[in-house]
């Protein structure tokens, strides 16, 4: 320590207008960033202290008393099961359709770069479109999804998608892997098309099928990948909103009411922002665990 | 006894052709090299080899069996890449190892092939190491060791010692060559390096434009190149390759070379040439003399090696490459006396390039044979 301290003192006038150079530079983006995460984090945590009234943003102290209501009712804990069915839900099937996807893609198909385009189109569309299309499709007077199951008789009657259990949690799932599923692709994709030609010709070679190759060679290639993208999508599904809003609004009888949902209903339509507020950090908490146990397990399992 | 036999094979990839007919025969145990420049078709023979290209003509034939339409893991062959292609996350004993599991070798039987064939490489310390943490040289040997490992009838290297630098490719020449004569294998070695060709195999065959030039014993290839391609393509530095005239005079081949005048052997062509013949000829560096002689040579520039120096002269308006002692001294701008070893003189007819010394048809001793 001693050693570095003295090496600062003694540094050269160039060395410490560089430094200042670097200082310079970088304040503008520490400063941006401070006031767009640091300031809301702090002022959410600071908020979940207080009992407030939305409209006024006016209340009294309670401590932690907002965590011991949140934490003790059954609503936080029914939620909190429901956001995890379907970031679990949702999260697999987008992986399953993704690496599929991906890798059909990287064959040598006919109209491959239409289709390579194409398949990005639900993740370009925005949500609110996305889903009035979906609850088209999903609609059980007019719908074209109970139609078609009535026409070929898989069904007598028309299936109600959205307004039942467990139909609509399956029903949002689906579209919500539907509308994500893309960026997996793109993200699988272009690692697929670095992995060395000459792996696959060795394994076919050593003896290995279609399977042998996929789970020899591809798989193991797209373990870093695919820890990023598992990471990334967790965090996203986690805090979905406008989706599953849009498309049941957490109904029916809350069966898809995630905590991202609790968050806004406590914040605009009770008018609790502090119980709101306690809600958004008991989320982030949840993740942080999660993230701090999955890159944990990432770190160790990486060669 | 595993032979490979190329039979009128042909590939064209859309309408490119890549080999318009290949005839190759391999002797069982044989160490042959495809040797040629890039885009002469070697790599290409050993992948329709291999079975990861499908010849569009012919047949290709392992021992007594047609492998045309037998998948790669079929045709009991190993392949050592030139990027190694070591599976990245599996270890060392895992790489070796993957051959037999696919392959159904029960596991009881597994841990002692490995184990052989580590110690044939001598790869024991590094068993549970992952292959980035090798170095290319011992990356190289596990490549091999999963070769080798499941003891295969033939063996394919595509170019292995192309990523490594020149010692650790001098000293893994030797090793693959002490390797084959351990094992015993017919192995079909590709490269572009002349030098490895030469040194390590029994027959080589060279290949330009998916042609096969020349299919002959190092020592026939160097001494008795049977075109002006394979003349011009073996050795460092090459030949000096020159045109000419050839007419006979009281029974005797004169050849005229620029203002030179040579006579030479009377038994040095296969055929007599009928007035004046065309030709091309071919010189050794090694093969010229200087410092003796009637001709005069103006020497143009000195290349010091060390042991020897390469020395480029004129001589009758034909520049030649010649080859002297290092402790020749001889500078560029001065007039020396210059000879041609007139019996190791190549000539070729200018049209078709090929050979027309009288020793083309030299018998070959037993490529195989003179390994051991």
């Amino acid at each position: 320590m001693t050693i570095s301290a003295s090496q600062h003192r003694t540094r050269n006038p160039l060395e410490r207008r560089y430094a200042l150079l670097g200082v310079l530079l970088i304040a503008p983006t520490v400063l941006i960033l401070c006031a767009v995460i640091v300031y809301p984090l702090i002022s959410a945590i600071y908020l979940s202290l207080f009992s407030i009234y939305t409209p006024t943003l006016k209340g009294s102290w309670v401590g932690l008393g907002n965590y011991a209501q949140v934490f003790g009712s059954s609503g936080f804990w029914g939620a909190l099961g429901t956001t995890v069915t379907w970031t679990v839900g949702t999260l697999f099937l987008q992986i399953v359709f993704g690496v599929a996807m991906a890798l059909l893609l990287n064959q040598n198909i006919l109209f491959r770069s239409l289709a390579r385009s194409l398949v990005l189109f639900p993740y370009f569309v925005s949500t609110v479109v996305a889903v009035l299309i979906w609850r088209w499709l999903f609609n059980d007077l007019y719908g074209i999804l109970s139609h078609l199951l009535i026409q070929f008789g898989v069904v007598d009657m028309p299936v109600d998608w959205l307004g039942k259990m467990p139909n609509a949690m399956a029903s949002v799932i689906f579209v919500g892997a539907w509308k994500f599923f893309p960026f997996v692709v793109i993200a699988v994709l272009a690692r697929l098309q670095t992995i060395p030609e000459q792996l696959y010709e060795a394994a076919t070679i050593d003896g290995a099928g279609v399977f042998g190759r996929f789970f020899d060679v591809t798989l193991p290639q797209l373990k870093e990948v695919l820890t990023i993208v598992i990471l990334l999508r967790t965090i996203w599904d986690f805090k979905e909103f406008d989706l599953i809003y849009l498309l049941t609004g957490g109904g029916p009888v809350n069966n898809t009411r995630t905590l991202p949902l609790i968050v806004y209903q406590q914040a605009f339509g009770l008018n609790q922002m502090g119980i709101a507020a306690t809600y958004a950090v008991a989320m982030m908490l949840v993740m942080l665990a999660f993230m701090l146990i999955y890159l944990y397990r990432a770190r160790r399992q990486a060669p | 006894m595993v032979t490979v036999t190329f039979d009128k094979v042909r590939k064209a990839f859309g309408e490119a052709v890549a080999i318009p007919s290949l005839d190759l025969a391999i002797a069982s145990g044989e160490f042959v090299s495809l040797l040629g420049p890039s885009g002469c078709g070697k790599t290409t023979t050993l992948r329709m080899l291999a079975g990861l290209e499908q010849p569009t003509a012919g047949e290709i034939m392992i021992g007594e069996r047609t492998v045309n339409n037998l998948a790669p893991s079929e045709r009991d062959i190993a392949m050592v890449f030139q990027s190694y292609a070591l599976y990245p996350h599996m270890s060392v004993r895992e790489n070796i190892a993957y051959p037999l599991r696919k392959r159904g070798v029960p596991k009881a039987d597994r841990p002692a092939m490995v184990q052989a064939a580590a110690d044939l490489l001598q790869l024991g310390p590094l068993l549970d190491r992952k292959p980035r943490q090798l170095s290319g040289g011992q990356q190289q040997r596990v490549a091999l060791g999963r070769a080798l490992v499941r003891e295969p009838k033939v063996f394919l290297l595509d170019e292995p010692l192309s990523n490594l630098d020149a010692k650790l490719r001098a000293h893994m020449r030797a090793e693959l060559i002490e390797l084959h004569r351990r094992l015993g294998k017919t192995m079909v070695y590709v490269t572009h390096d002349q030098l490895e060709a030469m040194t390590m195999s029994t027959r080589i065959a060279v290949m330009q434009g998916g042609e096969l030039q020349q299919f002959a014993t190092p020592a026939e290839i160097y001494h008795r190149p049977a075109n002006t391609f394979v003349a011009g393509f073996i050795g460092t530095p090459s030949m000096t390759l020159a045109d000419g005239e050839i007419t006979m005079d009281q029974g005797r081949p004169v050849l005229k070379l620029g203002t030179l005048s040579l006579e030479l052997p009377a038994d040095h062509l296969s055929e007599r040439p009928e007035g004046t013949r065309r030709v091309t000829v071919a010189v050794r560096p090694e093969d010229i003399l200087v410092g003796t002689g009637s001709f005069r040579a103006n020497v143009r520039l000195v290349e010091p090696t060390g042991h020897e120096s390469i020395v480029l002269v004129n001589a009758g308006d034909v520049g030649f490459t010649v080859r002297v002692a290092g402790d020749t001294v001889l500078k560029a701008g001065e007039t020396i006396p210059l000879d041609l070893r007139r019996e190791r003189i190549h000539v070729f007819d200018r049209e078709s390039g090929r050979r027309l010394n009288a020793d083309l048809a030299a018998a070959t001793a037993d490529p195989v044979r003179s390994r051991a």
